[in-house]
């Protein structure tokens, strides 16, 4: 090509998905473009255009309006549109120029046919906002496990064994049985005493369930014939190239050739866990507030090790939370020396973030104590003391004190399970804005310490009390819809509903707690007692609330989004700063860009869905 | 190199269309009367209807008789767009050593020059190109007078150009408004930025003609809020 286009060829290279396209095809896109001029507050596409094309802004802006004229994006230098590439009179959407605007176009015929030999380019216009983010989540989690010390770690170190079997003959319901019992996602399928394949519970849902398959047939009619294994004395990464070669999540371990045991995808992603556990292990061991202070200085470097080793934002969540934990219980210990025994059981809980394992270092504390109804009045100095002793040592450890005082040294979370009952009923009865902002605090609680049926059975009244409770439920979704995402970024902006630009993204209000939130909402509707929100989403996922599918986009968008959240705390706690959640669009590239908008796509349809059942 | 006294008057009387066919019935066979035997579009058109052919030379010179040509560059616009498949890039073939001024200029050295074609078919494929449109030049000067002169070397006759000088497009337009303005405002890189129109690299004839479709896209767009105005209001 003319080495005179080169300008447009470069920039059509740095806007996405272009960029993974190589030289010469870029080169083909460009000689094909066409260039034209549109004023301010014209409609796209132009009058004279009837062909279906893909734009492109070289200068200047397009606003998308829906039919409503509500503002749906903003969109500047580099940024593509796709919305006049397959005309669809379904999709009314309206594109206008918000200042003077040099427009790129190619033929979208062409574009789709030049695209042909790189499906992963053409891939971002075939799919939805969901597909893509869930194509980089798991990028993402491939790379976590690259990342690792993989290539160090033998296999034999950690496949589970003994391998699960099921004979091929027995029947769809058994393996489901049996998949139950001992708590796998899979079993492996013996013929005559020899590996034929494995069976998954995907391969149940998809092949049986789905297809109304009756589950009395043969396990052998669903599983996958798989005879592909690997040697115990390999090392971990082999069996991921392995893995991802063949696009399997399950691999039979063999020992001299005979079957010895199995090891997954998650086995794989889990080792990189394993430095907390060395933390976790020095604070039980500690023996004073001061050496729980040296230690808690460690947390902030495991998780920027746990980042920089490509770990999960779910992973190093539960990393995180269970040294906090741990914290806590060493604490509690100690109080207990000094005090002596407690006088009535009672649970030690975590409220919010740690509570649903999804906590960062330098994170609030937020707790409560749940204690027995057998307490007299003067035992509360007994617990005022554990209260006191615990939150100051939590402080001292860099677990700020509440903001809002929802700790269990305050003596309004630090009552007896039948006050807790009572807090909760007028909760649900009576959901005023205050009422609503503690149901968001204390519907997430996990037991620490202490006697775990006191928030058990607290916990089963309380959801007896909310699923099916439609007005309570409604109350908390418009409480919940108070979040909403941004609708995408303009230029270095995050793009506001009302279309005004803020310099930073914030990640928690803006991007994660709304999902949180509508996970809480699920779970109370639909009585799940988990706490964690992807554990929450897995668990409602196909019911009446969330869709598979919807499930599915939520947990991709979430932990997508933490993971940005943790690596922008962990560039800052690197520059020496103190670790927000405030993310400058600056800071990531236009894709991460990409797929956050999409994040907030699939965020914003669900709480639509949830407007329109509550609304 | 101007024209003709009789030629001048001839056009002034019948307008470029008739002009066209009179020098048409003079030229001898070849490019040039292949070019003249193409109408050119009717001035009133609407400036968005007719094909408009951006073009730029890189010369050694400013005098079309002693200087010679570098490079040619051009671009079509077409229905109010520009098109990138149009796009004509073309060193020429020189005689002697380039001056080292111009070579810092246009980034054109001795040895590029060497792959360059001969002035003959460059401005073949350049006439080819304009048959039926309009000539579309920031600066016109340069492009009218060196491409006469070529065809009248070449041919042994000149013949004309509907030509539109963007420069003079933006000059009318501010002189309209009867503010003062600086000269230096009228530059093709200074016009650009006041449409908001990004940073082009210069110098290089296809950017240049680039550069100046785009320009004239941007004046179309901004003339009269938008209205659209006939050929012969835009035409030098």
């Amino acid at each position: 090509m003319n080495a005179e286009l080169t300008e447009i060829r470069d920039f059509i290279k740095a806007s996405p998905p272009f960029d993974k396209l190589p030289d010469d095809a870029a080169d083909r896109l460009t000689e094909n473009i066409h260039i034209g001029y549109l004023r301010k507050d014209s409609s796209l596409p132009p009058k004279n255009i009837t062909e279906p094309r893909l734009y492109l802004v070289r200068k200047g802006a397009l606003s998308y309006l829906d039919e409503q004229h509500e503002l749906l994006g903003k969109f500047g230098e580099g940024d593509i549109c796709t919305v006049f590439c397959l005309p669809d009179d379904k999709i009314k959407i309206a594109v206008r120029t918000d200042e003077d605007t040099l427009l790129y176009s190619i033929n979208w015929q062409l574009v789709f046919d030049l695209l042909q030999p790189f499906p992963e380019v053409l891939a971002y216009f075939n799919t939805s906002a969901a597909e893509r983010l869930q194509r980089q989540v798991s990028k993402i989690h491939e790379q976590a496990v690259v990342n690792g010390t993989l290539m160090n770690t033998s296999i034999s170190d950690f496949y589970r064994a003994p391998a699960v079997t099921i004979t091929a003959g027995a029947s769809i319901r058994d393996a489901a049985i049996k998949m139950n019992e001992v708590n796998l996602s899979s079993l492996l399928v013996t013929e005559k005493g020899e590996m034929a394949g494995i069976v998954t519970d995907k391969d149940i849902r998809q092949r049986c369930v789905a297809q109304a398959l009756s589950v009395e047939q043969p396990v052998s009619d669903i599983m996958t014939r798989q005879l592909i294994s690997i040697e115990a004395d390999n090392n971990a990464f082999d069996a991921l190239v392995l893995m991802t070669t063949r696009q399997i999540h399950h691999l039979p371990v063999t020992r001299e050739g005979k079957l010895a045991g199995m090891i997954t995808v998650t086995d794989l992603i889990r080792q990189e866990g394993q430095n907390a556990v060395h933390i976790t292990g020095a604070i039980h061991k500690a023996e004073s507030i001061k050496a729980l202070v040296e230690i808690s200085k460690l947390v902030p470097k495991l998780q920027q090790h746990m980042v920089k080793t490509g770990t999960t934002a779910a992973h190093v969540g539960k990393s995180i939370s269970a040294i906090t934990a741990a914290f806590t219980v060493r604490l509690i210990e100690m109080a207990e020396k000094i005090s002596g025994p407690a006088p009535v059981p009672y649970v030690w809980v975590a409220a919010g973030s740690q509570a649903r394992r999804e906590q960062c270092c330098h994170s609030d504390q937020d707790n409560a104590l749940i204690i027995s109804d057998q307490a007299k009045p003067e035992h509360d100095y007994w617990f005022h003391d554990l209260a006191t002793f615990v939150c100051d040592g939590l402080a001292a450890c860099g677990y700020a004190y509440c903001p809002g005082n929802v700790m269990a040294s305050n003596p309004k979370w630090r009552q007896s399970q039948k006050v807790w009952g009572q807090y909760f009923e007028a909760w649900v009865n009576k959901p005023d804005p205050k009422a609503l902002m503690h149901c968001s605090i204390f519907f997430d609680l996990a037991p620490i310490h202490g006697e775990m049926s006191l928030l058990t059975d607290l916990r089963q009244t309380m959801l007896a009390q909310t699923q099916g409770n439609t007005l309570f439920l409604a109350h908390l979704t418009k409480n919940a819809l108070n979040l909403r995402p941004p609708l995408g970024f303009f230029r270095d902006f995050v793009l506001e509903k009302n279309g005004d630009n803020k310099n930073t993204l914030d990640l928690k209000h803006k991007g994660i707690a709304p999902i949180v939130d509508l996970a809480r909402i699920y779970a109370l509707a639909e009585g799940v007692s988990a706490v964690n929100t992807v554990e929450r989403l897995r668990q409602v996922a196909g019911s009446a609330s969330l869709t598979l599918a919807s499930a599915k986009n939520l947990i991709d968008a979430v932990e997508f989004m933490g993971m940005l959240r943790i690596e922008h705390q962990v560039k800052q706690l690197q520059q020496g700063k103190l670790a927000d959640n405030f993310l400058p669009p600056k800071q990531i590239s236009r894709l991460e860009r990409e797929h956050l908008k999409d994040a907030f796509k699939v965020v914003k349809s669900l709480q639509d869905v949830r407007q329109s059942v509550y609304g | 190199m101007s024209m003709k006294l009789l030629d001048k008057l001839h056009l002034a009387l019948f307008g470029y269309q008739a002009h066209r066919k009179r020098l048409l019935a003079r030229a001898p066979d070849g490019p040039l009367k292949a070019f003249l035997s193409v109408p050119f579009p009717d001035k009133n058109t609407p400036i968005s209807e007719v094909p408009v052919l951006a073009l730029d030379f890189e010369t050694t010179g400013l005098d079309s008789k002693k200087d010679q040509l570098l490079s040619a560059g051009s671009v079509e616009i077409n229905r109010g767009e520009i098109c990138l498949k149009s796009r004509y890039h073309q060193i020429v073939k020189t005689r002697g050593l380039l001056d080292e001024d111009n070579v810092v200029i246009h980034q054109i050295t001795d040895s590029a020059k060497e792959q360059g074609a001969e002035l003959a078919l460059v401005v073949e494929a350049i006439l080819s190109a304009l048959a039926g449109k309009v000539m579309l030049v920031h600066f016109a000067r340069i492009e009218i007078t060196f491409l006469r002169q070529a065809c009248l070397e070449l041919y042994g006759m000149a013949p004309i150009f509907p030509v539109i000088d963007t420069l003079m497009v933006a000059k009318r337009r501010l002189d309209k408004r009867g503010l003062p303005f600086d000269a230096s405002g009228l530059r093709l890189g200074n016009l650009r930025q006041s449409h908001q129109l990004p940073a082009h690299f210069a110098h290089n004839a296809l950017n240049d003609a680039l550069a100046t479709a785009e320009l004239l896209l941007a004046e179309v767009a901004c003339a009269n809020h938008g209205e659209q105005l006939p050929l012969k209001h835009y035409l030098l």
